[in-house]
């Protein structure tokens, strides 16, 4: 099991009044399973998301993320848990604007260590696959924001991890383009074997995906 | 580094900015540096060369070289102490001496540092020109080179000394040698006295009068040699050094500038790196998102602020250099490359290590950021 998260709660305090964000939530993805979960907005997917990532503690639950309890983690552990089982996909771009497209990428390996040719040639292939081959060198300001969203994309399979994590991968794309990348998505998630989850409003996006939940008031339900 | 040097290729403008104002303060810094040492140098160049550890003074005299009158029979009684490896006895006056001999008054006077010693001790500095002392020669003097060069004096000149009879004949120059501000002048000790000493009673009845010894000898206990010699007074090289005139005041006053303007500085550039720290905030918060540990940021921030500061302060160090050669020759400026070294690394330090703020700040930094939810 990738991703397994077990009554999972979370609740934020406002002074006096508390926002249930996430309501005993549970869901299991295994490797080569490709998750979708739809709702209205501030219905908490996000927020399930967060914590889903390692980025967020739940207030009550558990989450596991391949065979580790991330509630036993120091913040050391976390952030290589996320830097080696995570690709995050964020809801706006969030690449680095002083790293050309190329770098972008390669940043996760300098983040581990150093960058070998193989590293590169993954990167090249990786926005090649995207339709990025001539914007290798282009810097984020130089790319239109479906570009961007892109790059976002190939920078999350940079690392080969396990589990995709996607918050509206496409609200920044055209029709085509969103086809192009969810089924990209859907592709390396059966290919490589990852588990993904990915929040949509798209509804058309649905097709490509094995299981889609529903997010309502910090509750989810199967589909 | 990766990511420091990318983002200064990136923000040019902002960097070289930042950069400007680190090279502003290192040139501020090392000008002060050089005119500290020039005057420190202009001040004590003859005491701080000596080889001697320790300087005997007359009880009283506060090492302080004209208030001290001993007689040069103390020598060997000083010689017998234990550690004493050599004693040399030193006297020192201030005149003015006249461009050449039978030249009347109104003329341009120059003011020298005329110091007695005895021919052949350590305390003889190296001629870089002509011969050394010799008792034979009693009014032989050996100047400093700057009297040739901005004076325009010469080997084989006789000169007469302002307010006294007596003449002295140029026989050799020496470099770098300098005594109260002044261009030192070193004579036998026979002639100074007889120039000092020239009134009746004027050496309070001391014999063979001089002011000080100067003592080499590692070993020597001064304490023990105040109670073993009647009368005197022994310090260290560098107390005589402090004790010259205007010298504590003159240090004190340049490295106190120096001290502010160096912390003044580390907090300029704290703020500085702090400002731009906070401004991405954002950035941080994604890399943290997709597992950057906080080390990996922190030497991205660490090793930018390195590399910024370390070409900076090079430039600073460059323009210094520049300054120092169009400054008059008269300026008491003096560059040490030792000196200069070790500010060089002062500030580096300071730079790198007021950067850790922001390295505390980014640890801080919630990865959630990343999400655009937390402001
Ligand atoms: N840091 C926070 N502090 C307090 N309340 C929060 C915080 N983050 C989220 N919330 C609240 O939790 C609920 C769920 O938010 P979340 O961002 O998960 O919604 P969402 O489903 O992602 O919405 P959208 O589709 O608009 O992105 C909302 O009511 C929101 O106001
Ligand atoms: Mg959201």
């Amino acid at each position: 099991m990738t991703l397994s998260m077990k009554n999972v709660s979370k609740v934020y305090k406002e002074g006096e009044s508390q926002i249930i964000a996430l309501d005993q939530v549970s869901m299991e993805v295994s490797s080569g399973e490709f998750v979708a979960i739809i709702g209205p907005s501030g219905s908490g997917k996000s927020t399930f998301l967060s914590i889903a990532g390692a980025l967020l503690k739940p207030s009550q639950g558990e989450v596991k993320i391949g065979n580790k309890n991330i509630a036993t983690l120091k913040d050391k552990e976390l952030s290589h848990l996320r830097l080696q089982e995570i690709g995050f996909i964020l809801q706006t771009s969030n690449l680095m604007p002083y790293l050309n497209v190329l770098d972008n990428l390669l940043l996760l390996k300098k983040m581990s260590g150093k960058v070998t040719k193989q590293d590169e040639a993954f990167a090249k292939e990786l926005l090649t696959g995207l339709g990025l081959t001539s914007k290798f060198k282009k810097f984020p300001n130089e790319l239109s924001g479906g570009e961007r969203q892109r790059v976002a994309i190939a920078r999350s399979f940079m690392n080969d991890s396990s589990l995709i994590l996607a918050d509206e991968p496409t609200a920044s794309l055209d029709t085509n383009r969103a086809h192009a990348v969810v089924s990209l998505i859907s592709k390396e998630v059966k290919a490589r074997g990852k588990a993904a989850v990915m929040v949509t409003h798209d509804e058309r996006m649905l097709a490509y995906c094995d299981r889609v939940y529903r997010m309502e008031d910090g509750k989810l339900t199967l589909q | 580094m990766f990511l420091a040097l990318k983002e200064l290729k990136h923000g040019k403008l902002r960097f070289t900015m930042i950069g400007l104002i680190i090279v502003l303060i290192a040139w501020l810094v090392f000008i002060l540096s050089g005119l500290g040492n020039g005057l420190s140098t202009l001040s004590a160049a003859t005491i701080k060369n000596w080889e001697a550890e320790h300087v005997v003074y007359e009880n009283g005299a506060g090492a302080t070289f004209s208030k001290s009158l001993l007689s040069q029979s103390l020598q060997s009684e000083i010689e017998a102490q234990p550690g004493v490896e050599e004693v040399a006895p030193f006297s020192q006056a201030v005149i003015a001496i006249l461009p050449t001999a039978g030249v009347t008054e109104g003329e341009k006077k120059v003011d020298t540092a005329l110091l007695g010693i005895e021919a052949g001790t350590f305390l003889h500095p190296e001629v870089v020109e002509g011969k050394a002392l010799d008792p034979n020669i009693k009014n032989g003097v050996v100047g400093n080179i700057i009297l040739k060069d901005q004076k325009g004096y010469a080997i084989g000149d006789v000169i007469a000394i302002d307010g006294s009879e007596l003449e002295v004949e140029i026989i050799g120059f020496v470099e770098n040698e300098t005594f109260n501000h002044l261009p030192s002048l070193f004579a036998n000790m026979d002639f100074v006295r007889d120039y000092k000493y020239a009134a009746p009673g004027s050496n309070n009845g001391v014999e063979d009068a001089i002011n000080a010894f100067a003592v080499l000898g590692k070993d020597v206990d001064a304490e023990q040699m105040i109670k073993a010699v009647d009368g005197v007074e022994v310090v260290t090289k560098s107390a005589a050094i402090n004790g010259m005139p205007g010298y504590t005041a003159e240090n004190g006053t340049i490295m106190m500038m120096l001290v502010f303007l160096i912390v003044i500085s580390a907090f300029v550039i704290a703020v500085f790196f702090y400002v731009l720290t906070i401004q991405k905030t954002q950035q941080f918060g994604v890399m943290k998102a997709i597992g950057a540990s906080n080390g990996f940021i922190a030497r991205a921030i660490v090793s930018q602020v390195f590399v910024l500061s370390f070409f900076s302060i090079l430039v600073g160090i460059g323009l210094t250099y520049l300054t120092a050669m169009v400054f008059p020759e008269e300026m008491p400026f003096n560059l040490d490359p030792a000196l200069v070294i070790t500010y060089g690394i002062v500030l580096l330090a300071i730079s790198v290590g007021s950067s850790l703020f922001s390295v505390r700040r980014i640890s801080k930094i919630d990865p959630l950021t990343a999400l655009g939810r937390v402001e």
